[in-house]
């Protein structure tokens, strides 16, 4: 078979001069290397929806930049659709779209139509073909009318919608999405989501994302592969990952009175503030409406928020695990 | 080559039309920059009403000298805007995005941006050069020629000046330091320099090239005034391409300050 | 209130307006690629124009106007020297104003309008600071003849004069953001009119009569002309007549930027907003 992606020992290190302080330090340096990718070795499969996490300066972005051509590896070999990305970047640029969630490569005055526009010169789009992309993509995406105003008035979800489209309008067979869901709401995360992952699906498109949302994760890929200090730590499938380090919420009780007291099997209490009872509870034990209806039954509950942990937290888990 | 002319212009008329959105501010710029050139015009007009000449050069000179650099700078603006704030573009890591895209780094670079205080350049200079330069319309190629290489040249040293970045985070306003720098040499009469300082003018900070050499064509027409104007072209183009792609190899190697 | 209150309020109001104008330069000096940015600038518009004026006096043309003994090239040193120390407060005038940013200033005790000023002052005279050196080692590099010891004493008072009527005209065009939306317009025009009736590029005493009796009695030349005159050619009468001009400008302008202040102010109590 053949894959999408391939990286073998695929390594970066940065070398850069360490100066030290005082008039001695003007005349001697040292070097130092930084390895931000240590030899990663993966394959994956087209059609596969793939997430890349781990702690900042882990090196995803890193990755993501040789497999998207822009930067030469120190050493190791990859292959993306067949091509060596940083040898054939042009070539595989007409394959992939490309969505950096903190970048706009959309001209904020103008509508976005006239971006989507200019981008389908750059790809050599046939303007029928392309028209007819956009159509489906406005309408699945809800785009209708923001399609005609300046991008800078749109919300930020609406602003990733267009951005998503942007990228997929010359019909890539790869996309790499770099913290697509970055600073949205839930709302916007839900519909930038359900969107990714139907259009991957309709598509057979290959995903490869990095995000700090593991709802991102969970509801978009099916497999992760964790890295910690440039080396891979864990690649499974997101099923498997789940039951062991994503089935769980962080539910929080507001109280007027005296803390919230619970005796459930899969909940566990966590340190909280005054008047706030952190509760830490396991789905695949007991649902969250189990635990809340328990909880109101004791009174005096003024508040209620459920949450995922934070990626950092899973990140530690699952690392903790696979040492 | 029709293709990438294309979508290069399409890229300018957003840039344009960019520029444009806040009408206001736009008319702001552009008329500000009219009024700036105006003012500077009547200094010189006084100068030459109370000195005549200047190293043989006379206000019909003047005029033809300012007249191209508005028009090089104007047309710099509107048509390649992006060499003004290239090196921040590059600092700020921009390239990533337009490195994930098939076509023409360098077009999408210098068509990004649309300078609105460059239209009042564009509108003033050949207004002055119309008016004031004594052409023969018989002169008028040879003028558009001077144009077009004095533009070459200015966009290209630009550009050089902005792969500096490449090296040095610093030089976004350095960058920025040696364009002006550049203007200055090309708003004085040629016939002021020598020495060290004309060597300057005509490499480093390539004033002699910009306007200098396009002015001298266009007075005294012959194979090798033409030859100048169109070497120096051929050779800074080249030479920013060349210093660009450099930059952009260690940058792609992560040796690079920027991103 | 009684007389000692009053004096010690002013105190520490001059106190306060003391401590900006220093906060104001060491931010200047603080942000040092700037102003050797600035050097580096004025080494090169000197070099330019020195060659420009020497060779206008290497050749009189016949019929054309006859330059003062000795040149301008050391004229136009001085006026680019206040040029180039001028900041641009009109842009934090236009900041404050625009962004809202004023109400937190009017909640302190300290008048807005003096501070600002004094935070301009300090930075300019950062700024005078750095390129007087720069000027000095210029002169000593070209191997040009020094001016008179005593225009160089003058000028070390008419400059920093000068500098104060600049931020003064400036903080004219910034005080504008109270009506317009956008100072730079007004700048621009006030830029123009201190290179042209202030005689950035040539003394004012060259232009025609007419025009030249306008521009000796603006605002603009308190800014520029009489600080350079001294080191054309110095003499205590005409040190005496130029800091008469620049004080009589300094109270004027103070006052036109105090009267529209106050103006805007009202504007903003009673609109809340601008």
């Amino acid at each position: 078979m053949s894959f999408a992606v391939t990286a073998a020992q695929l390594s970066k290190s940065y070398r850069y001069s360490r100066r030290g302080r005082g008039w001695r330090a003007a005349f001697s340096s040292e070097q130092v290397t930084i390895e931000a990718v240590a030899g990663v070795d993966f394959q994956i499969a087209p059609g596969e929806r793939v997430a890349i996490i781990g702690p900042n300066g882990a090196g995803k972005s890193t990755t993501l930049k040789m497999l998207s051509g822009i930067l030469q590896p120190s050493s190791g070999a990859a292959t993306v659709l067949g091509l060596v990305p940083w040898r054939q970047r042009k070539a595989l640029a007409y394959r992939i779209g490309v969505v950096f969630g903190q970048r706009s490569q959309l001209w904020g005055e103008l509508p976005a139509r006239d971006s989507f526009d200019l981008l389908r010169h750059v790809y050599d789009q046939d303007a029928r073909v392309f028209a007819r992309r956009l159509g489906e993509m406005s309408e699945r995406f809800a785009l209708g009318e923001l399609l005609d105003q300046p991008v800078h008035r749109m919300s930020l979800g609406q602003r990733m919608r267009c951005e998503i489209t942007a990228s997929l309008l010359h019909g890539p067979e790869l996309l790499f999405l770099d913290e697509p869901t970055i600073g949205l709401d839930v709302t916007a995360k839900a519909a930038i989501r359900d969107f990714i992952r139907e259009h991957a699906r309709d598509h057979g498109l290959t995903v490869l994302l990095t995000s700090h949302d593991t709802r991102d994760i969970e509801l978009v890929c099916d497999r992760v592969i964790v890295v910690n200090q440039g080396r891979i730590v864990v690649d499974q499938p997101t099923d498997q990952l789940r039951r062991r380090f994503l089935g769980r919420k962080i539910i929080t009780f507001q109280s007027a009175g005296a803390a919230v007291s619970l005796d459930l099997p899969g909940v566990t209490r966590r340190a909280g503030a005054a008047h706030a009872t952190v509760l830490e509870v396991d789905t695949r034990v007991v649902r969250v409406e189990q635990v809340i209806a328990a909880a109101m039954a004791d009174g005096g509950i003024e508040d209620v928020t459920i949450e995922d942990p934070p990626m950092e937290e899973v990140i530690h888990d699952i690392y903790a695990a696979a040492r | 080559m029709i293709a990438a002319l294309r979508l290069y212009a399409t890229q300018v008329v957003l840039a344009n039309r960019m520029a444009l959105a806040d009408r206001a501010n736009f008319a702001l710029q552009a008329g500000g920059m009219f009024i700036n050139n105006a003012f500077m015009l009547v200094l010189w007009g006084l100068f030459f009403a109370g000195f005549k000449s200047v190293g043989g050069w006379r206000q019909g000179d003047m005029a033809l000298l300012m007249g191209i650099t508005m028009t090089v700078v104007g047309v710099s603006g509107v048509a390649f805007g992006g060499y003004r704030d290239m090196a921040a573009t590059i600092l700020r890591g921009e390239l990533d995005a337009l490195l994930t895209q098939p076509k023409g780094l360098m077009g999408r670079l210098l068509a990004r941006e649309c300078l609105a205080t460059a239209w009042g350049d564009l509108i003033g200079g050949p207004l002055l050069l119309a008016g004031f330069a004594r052409l023969s319309w018989g002169e008028a190629p040879l003028v558009v020629a001077g144009i077009a290489g004095g533009t070459v040249v200015y966009v290209s040293a630009g550009v050089c000046f902005a792969s500096l970045a490449f090296w040095a985070s610093g030089a976004r306003s350095f960058a920025r330091d040696l364009t002006d720098f550049t203007l200055v040499f090309s708003t004085y009469p040629g016939s002021i320099y020598r020495g060290a300082v004309k060597a300057i003018a005509f490499s480093i900070l390539p004033a002699g090239f910009v306007v200098m050499a396009p002015v001298r064509m266009v007075r005294d027409a012959s194979v090798e005034t033409a030859a100048m104007v169109a070497g120096a072209a051929v050779l800074y183009a080249a030479l920013a391409m060349a210093l660009f792609h450099l930059g952009l190899s260690r940058y792609r190697r992560g040796a690079s300050v920027a991103g | 209130m009684t007389s000692t209150l009053r004096r010690a309020e002013a105190r520490s109001t001059l106190r306060a307006a003391a401590s900006a104008l220093r906060m104001g330069f060491d931010q200047t000096l603080a942000g040092w690629p700037v102003l050797a940015g600035r050097c580096l600038f004025f080494g090169l518009i000197m070099t330019v124009l020195s060659a420009l004026w020497d060779k206008v006096a290497a050749e009189q043309v016949a019929g054309a106007i006859a330059l003062p003994p000795g040149g301008v090239v050391l004229y136009v040193g001085a006026t680019e020297w206040i040029t180039l120390s001028l900041p641009a407060v009109y842009l934090r005038f236009e900041d404050d104003i625009r962004s809202g940013g004023l109400e937190i200033h009017l909640l302190r005790p300290k008048p807005y309008l003096l501070q600002t000023l004094a935070l301009g002052l300090g930075g300019g005279l950062a700024r005078l600071a750095a390129l007087g050196v720069t000027a000095i080692l210029l002169l000593a590099l070209s191997g040009r003849a020094w001016p008179p010891l005593e225009g160089l004493a003058f000028l070390l008072v008419l400059g920093p004069l000068g500098l104060l009527v600049g931020v003064m005209l400036y903080a004219l065009a910034g005080l504008a953001a109270f009506w317009a939306r956008r100072t730079l317009p007004f700048q621009l025009i006030i830029q123009k009119l201190m290179f042209l009736l202030g005689g950035l590029f040539a003394p004012v005493t060259l232009y025609p009569a007419a025009l030249a009796e306008v521009a000796r009695a603006s605002p603009f030349a308190a800014h520029l002309y009489w600080a350079g005159a001294q080191v054309m050619a110095p003499s205590l009468m005409g040190f005496l007549v130029g800091a008469g001009w620049q004080l009589a400008w300094i109270l004027l302008l103070g006052a036109a930027c105090l009267g529209l202040w106050r103006l805007g102010l009202a504007k903003l109590l009673r609109e809340g907003t601008i």
